[in-house]
């Protein structure tokens, strides 16, 4: 078994011709018969399906186009008015009874049909419900705390006690007496940064606008 | 209600029925549309017949004023242009459009001040069908899409951008300075001297302009032109129209996308003259909604998942979820996450990115295009029913949309 790799690199090194490639390959290349052909086979991809020839001796269109972002122009059935045709047409096409095997087809059946969540992909986020449980006691005590001492109750630790959003605490108190102050921490921050760091920060800015845009 | 009829209005750029006075020369149309025998406009002659009794202006005042001296070329020189006669054929434009009313177009209010022989009054007709038309057909067949956008696109398509790139491609030049002797074949204007390239800050038409006002989007539907943008074009026809009535005084110049863009409007305005409305419509069909539009990249969204959400709690369904669909190479230098925006169990939008939160945002972005760019399947426009015709199809109202989210 140990001679295999050394045969297999042979070939190249008679195409290279030269001594201290064949060197290297029989040192370097330590690849086995096993590992060889599950490469390979993993290589050889299954033709898909829409190419097999279903319908027996005869012409038939095959419908296989790139993976690629759906058209925006294509209104989801979510989104099509109550009177529109088109939602008779993709329920219709949704319905099991006209099974087809094209793959858009399929995608479409799991996009319109009932399918339970379980089917659905993983959420990016665990989906959190909201409490509602802060009365306005709790309101006019987290903006006493804020009001007495901005710098020890700030918007992180008011969340942390009162079991509320970063968010929540912002539209129910704020301090602006320390506001410039953290601003100016930020300049003094912003400007110890070097030309790259600058640069990159705005760049990153700008990505992030183009997102809105679909660049 | 008493129809309008727009036709009559064609005999202004027919020879004036009282005497406008001409600068240097007077050159009535009727001399040369009668040689033409253009049957239709016969009717025009019949409101005219006092200025055909008087004796010959164009031979005493011809002989009198060489062509040099003409701030544009006369009309009866139209017919003797190559130019010309290749333009019409080139654009297919309506046998009844005479090439006199062409080489008129083809006359900007800076080369001449004199409204009987420039396109302003032309330019002016043809700026209301265009700006019809096109938004006829914008919101009949995307009725939900926000006011913004639908500047944009109005801009697109009529804007004096888009005229002037038209212009080009019709392969209309332009002259380096007007005159009586140029070729009525080319774009006659008087160019615009740097130093009058002066950007005034005017009148917007606003009750409290003194004050400190914001233009926004309400403000600029009805205070604004039609591309939501100031009236510039307002202020410069009044002014122009001041200058017209001292007759040797010369008008500010202009540039080429504004001569070009005057030229286009009152080609389809003399195009809505001669041949009527269905021509009219034609024309605007074949030249300007062929034109390529990609509507989506119109769109700016600030915020889009949060927009999205606002959305969905107003239409009544789920709040939307992020999923991740598919993602390949998260430890590596270039990942791609493909996330899908669902509400309950149908997807909504789908984007790809290289980071969750890009997808994230992107599939936002897709999905409200995916709300905004809704089109119905057989939209009607207005103006396809118009006419009374009985043979026509039966007016299905269009769709009217409540609005777009403002968050």
């Amino acid at each position: 078994m140990n001679c295999n790799p050394i045969s297999r690199a042979l070939p190249r090194a008679k195409l290279s011709s030269s001594p201290v490639n064949s060197l290297q390959a029989s040192t370097i290349c330590r690849r086995h018969e096993s590992s060889y052909r599950r490469t390979q086979k993993r290589l050889r991809v299954k033709p898909d399906p829409s190419f097999t020839n279903t319908t027996t001796h005869q012409d038939h269109i095959i419908f296989n186009p790139p993976s690629s972002a759906p058209s925006v122009y294509h209104t989801p059935l979510k989104f099509l008015p109550k009177g529109d045709r088109r939602r008779d047409l993709y329920t219709s096409a949704s319905s099991p009874s006209s099974s087809s095997h094209t793959t858009t087809q399929q995608q479409q059946q799991q996009q319109s049909t009932p399918t339970p969540s379980a089917r659905l992909p993983p959420a990016l986020k665990s989906p959190t419900e909201k409490k509602y449980h802060l009365t306005e006691s709790d309101i006019a005590s987290m903006r006493e705390l804020r009001a007495a001492d901005p710098r020890q109750w700030t918007r992180v630790r008011l969340a942390q006690r009162f079991e509320c959003s970063e968010f929540f605490v912002s539209l129910c108190c704020h301090a602006p007496e320390i506001k410039s102050e953290r601003e100016q921490q930020l300049e003094d921050i912003k400007r110890r940064w070097g030309r790259r760091k600058t640069e990159a920060r705005q760049d990153r800015q700008r990505r992030k606008e183009s997102w809105g845009r679909d660049e | 209600m008493k129809r309008l009829r727009l036709d009559r209005w064609g005999a202004q750029f027919l020879p004036p029925q009282y005497q406008v006075p001409r600068p240097r020369v007077l050159c009535p149309y009727q001399q040369a549309s009668h040689d033409h025998r253009i049957q239709h406009s016969t009717r025009f002659y019949r409101s005219t017949p006092a200025i055909r009794d008087t004796p010959d202006y164009e031979d005493s005042i011809d002989l009198a004023t060489p062509l040099e001296q003409l701030p544009s070329p006369p009309p009866k020189l139209a017919s003797s242009s190559a130019k010309l006669a290749a333009l019409h054929a080139r654009l297919s434009l309506p046998s009844k459009l005479p090439l006199h009313t062409l080489a008129r177009c083809l006359v900007d209010a800076s080369a001449d001040p004199s409204p009987d022989f420039n396109n302003s009054s032309l330019a002016i007709l043809g700026s209301e069908i265009l700006g019809y038309h096109t938004s006829e057909y914008l919101l009949c067949h995307y009725p939900r899409l926000p006011m913004t956008v639908l500047f944009a696109a109005q801009y697109a398509y009529v804007g004096p951008k888009a005229l002037r790139s038209m212009t080009l491609e019709w392969g209309v030049e332009v002259a380096a300075e007007p005159g009586g002797e140029v070729d009525p074949g080319l774009l006659q204007l008087k160019r615009l001297r740097p130093e009058e390239a002066v950007i005034q800050a005017g009148e917007t038409g606003r009750p409290n302009q003194q004050w400190a006002y914001r233009r926004g989007t309400s403000s600029r539907i009805v205070y604004d032109d039609q591309f939501g943008d100031l009236k510039k074009d307002a202020t410069t026809a009044s002014g122009n129209a001041m200058v017209v009535g001292s007759s040797t005084a010369q008008g500010p110049g202009a540039t080429d996308e504004e001569a070009s863009k005057n030229f286009v409007r009152a080609l389809v305005g003399a195009v809505y003259l001669h041949a009527g409305r269905a021509a009219a419509k034609r024309f605007f069909e074949q030249h300007f909604l062929s034109r390529q539009l990609e509507l989506s990249k119109l769109f700016d969204f600030k915020h889009a998942p949060r927009d999205l959400s606002r959305l969905c709690a107003r239409e009544g369904f789920e709040s939307p979820v992020a999923r991740l669909i598919s993602e390949t190479g998260r430890l590596s230098r270039h990942p791609v996450f493909v996330v899908g925006v669902y509400s309950g169990n149908d997807k909504l939008g789908e984007g790809a990115g290289a980071s969750l939160d890009e997808a994230r945002i992107r599939a936002a972005a897709a999905a409200l295009k995916g709300w905004y760019l809704y089109s119905p399947i057989d939209a009607m426009v207005p103006s396809d029913v118009e006419g009374g015709d009985k043979e026509k199809k039966k007016w299905e109202p269009a769709m009217i949309d409540i609005g777009e989210i403002i968050t």
